[in-house]
């Protein structure tokens, strides 16, 4: 084989070559993003799960707060109010009758009160904003503390998903602040900035190192609950100065 | 008319070339404005009237041979007067290549997108002084610079390929349904397949011809292939069930 005709097969075979390398790089590439749609797909099966599993715990955490309210309610209030009807029934005064009829009327309303409260479909019918103030009024009646809501928008386009969740997270907020802060005034400010809508959570009390990592999994599960809908969580405290939760609403 | 006016322009590669083209401005008569005013519509038709221009221009040349002498006189060229080289160069080796370059940039991410606007300044520069400067003469082989333009095509379809492997937007989008994903994989095949054959050219018409022509052949028929998917690109909306709306769109 003569040197030309050494080079020419050279030339074809790298040619060839390069041809083989091309068309391995084409195939790698189309197998490479296969690869990542199917890891794509994955985590987005995860995240599904995820949320359905957070809403589930939810739904479950607050049909489990409203039977423990409504047995509180049978027995504290409509069980005494039945209670006094009776005794007024047992009368032969026309006075204590009337009594009893109201009574018992007062206990009829307070059952059905109860009754709604026995399904989620109330989630549907009330705004954020109302379900604030419900609980701040909770709140200060019961003496614990001063209570303040500023709002600058009103909370109604939310879906049924996000909002059980954001009722939950400001519930348990809540409910943190008064078993652990010991605080003299709470305040709940709605605010938009940069087109971000925003929940903040503030309170006087005891406060603690938000520095310091927790070893509950409290905070953590209100995070990952916000951010199950797309929101954000993030807490700053110091010690004797109080607690700020701020929680950023989904777009 | 002569015989030999036929034998010229009546050359199959002409002829579908000249099909080809005028199914592209029929397709692209047939977009909507705003498709039109589209870089992804309107540059696969330049590119597909431009070569159909350039290959009628060298039968021309082949046919009018004076024409060809004249032109070969001003670049210079006395000895070889037949030669069509320079529309070669011209055309099919530097604006092909920069109107390609031009095409993936408009497949690219905008932070990408830069790379191909240096790429571009540098191969104009290089070619531009590689001939002023007769190191590379017009109407002769030019490797060097065959090579620096075909290497950066082949840098930018990586661009392109990095882009479909990473990019969030082709999450959702099956690669081999993209006009884009055809159109760079065509371009890396003609012009990797080509690459050695194009710098060897010189070599393969002086020790041995009729392999160096045939050789030939393999540009020729991966520059039909590419440019029926450039008028696919411009049919592609008339083309729902074959191709998928370019997840890129939006960058552009």
């Amino acid at each position: 084989m003569d040197s030309v005709e050494s080079q020419v097969y050279i030339i074809i075979f790298s040619t060839l070559f390069l041809g083989g390398i091309m068309s391995t790089f084409v195939i790698s590439m189309v197998f490479i993003h296969r690869q990542r749609q199917a890891q794509n797909q994955q985590k987005l099966d995860h995240i599904k799960s995820e949320h359905e599993k957070t809403l589930l715990n939810i739904e479950n955490e607050i049909q489990q707060e409203t039977l423990t309210h409504i047995g509180r309610e049978l027995h504290d209030n409509i069980g005494q109010l039945l209670s006094l009807a009776k005794l007024n029934f047992g009368s032969i005064k026309p006075e204590k009758q009337e009594e009893g009829k109201n009574i018992l009327s007062q206990a009829i309303q307070e059952v059905r009160g109860l009754s709604k409260q026995l399904n989620l479909d109330w989630v549907e019918s009330i705004s954020i904003n109302e379900f604030v103030a419900q609980q701040l009024t909770k709140i200060q009646n019961t003496g614990f503390c001063e209570t303040t809501l500023e709002a600058e928008f009103d909370l109604v386009d939310l879906p049924k998903d996000q909002k059980l969740v954001l009722i939950r997270v400001i519930q348990e907020s809540l409910n943190n602040a008064i078993k652990h802060a010991s605080p003299d005034h709470l305040k709940i400010e709605m605010r938009s900035i940069d087109g971000k809508r925003q929940i903040l959570i503030k309170d006087d009390g005891k406060g603690f190192d938000s520095t310091q990592k927790s070893n509950g999994s409290g905070m953590y599960n209100l995070k990952k609950r916000m951010e199950t809908i797309g929101g954000g969580f993030d807490l700053t405290s110091v010690v004797g100065k109080g607690t700020e939760i701020n929680l950023t609403l989904p777009n | 008319m002569e015989p030999r006016f036929f034998e010229a322009f009546l050359m199959p590669y002409l002829v579908v070339l000249d099909i080809l083209s005028l199914t592209g401005i029929i397709y692209f008569c047939m977009l909507p404005k705003e498709q039109k005013a589209n870089t992804s519509y309107w540059l696969p038709l330049v590119i597909l009237l431009f070569t159909c221009f350039f290959e009628n221009m060298g039968a021309y040349c082949n046919y009018n041979t004076a024409f060809n002498k004249e032109v070969n006189a001003f670049f210079g060229n006395t000895e070889n007067p037949r030669y069509n080289l320079w529309l070669y160069n011209i055309a099919n080796k530097q604006i092909s290549t920069i109107l390609y370059l031009f095409l993936i940039k408009s497949w690219l991410k905008p932070s990408k997108k830069k790379y191909i606007t240096w790429m571009l300044v540098v191969f104009i520069s290089v070619a531009f002084y590689f001939q002023i400067t007769d190191i590379e003469p017009v109407y002769s082989f030019q490797p060097i610079i065959f090579a620096i333009g075909a290497n950066m095509m082949v840098i930018g379809i990586g661009l392109y390929f990095i882009g479909l492997i990473t990019d969030e937007t082709f999450l959702n989008s099956n690669p081999l349904k993209l006009i884009s994903f055809w159109q760079m994989t065509f371009l890396l095949f003609t012009y990797s397949l080509s690459y050695i054959n194009s710098i060897a050219l010189e070599f393969f018409l002086t020790f041995n011809e009729d392999l160096g022509r045939s050789l030939i052949q393999i540009d020729i028929v991966l520059g039909v292939l590419t440019k029926i998917i450039l008028l696919l690109t411009i049919a592609s909306p008339k083309l729902p069930k074959l191709f998928e709306r370019e997840p890129i769109y939006g960058f552009s």
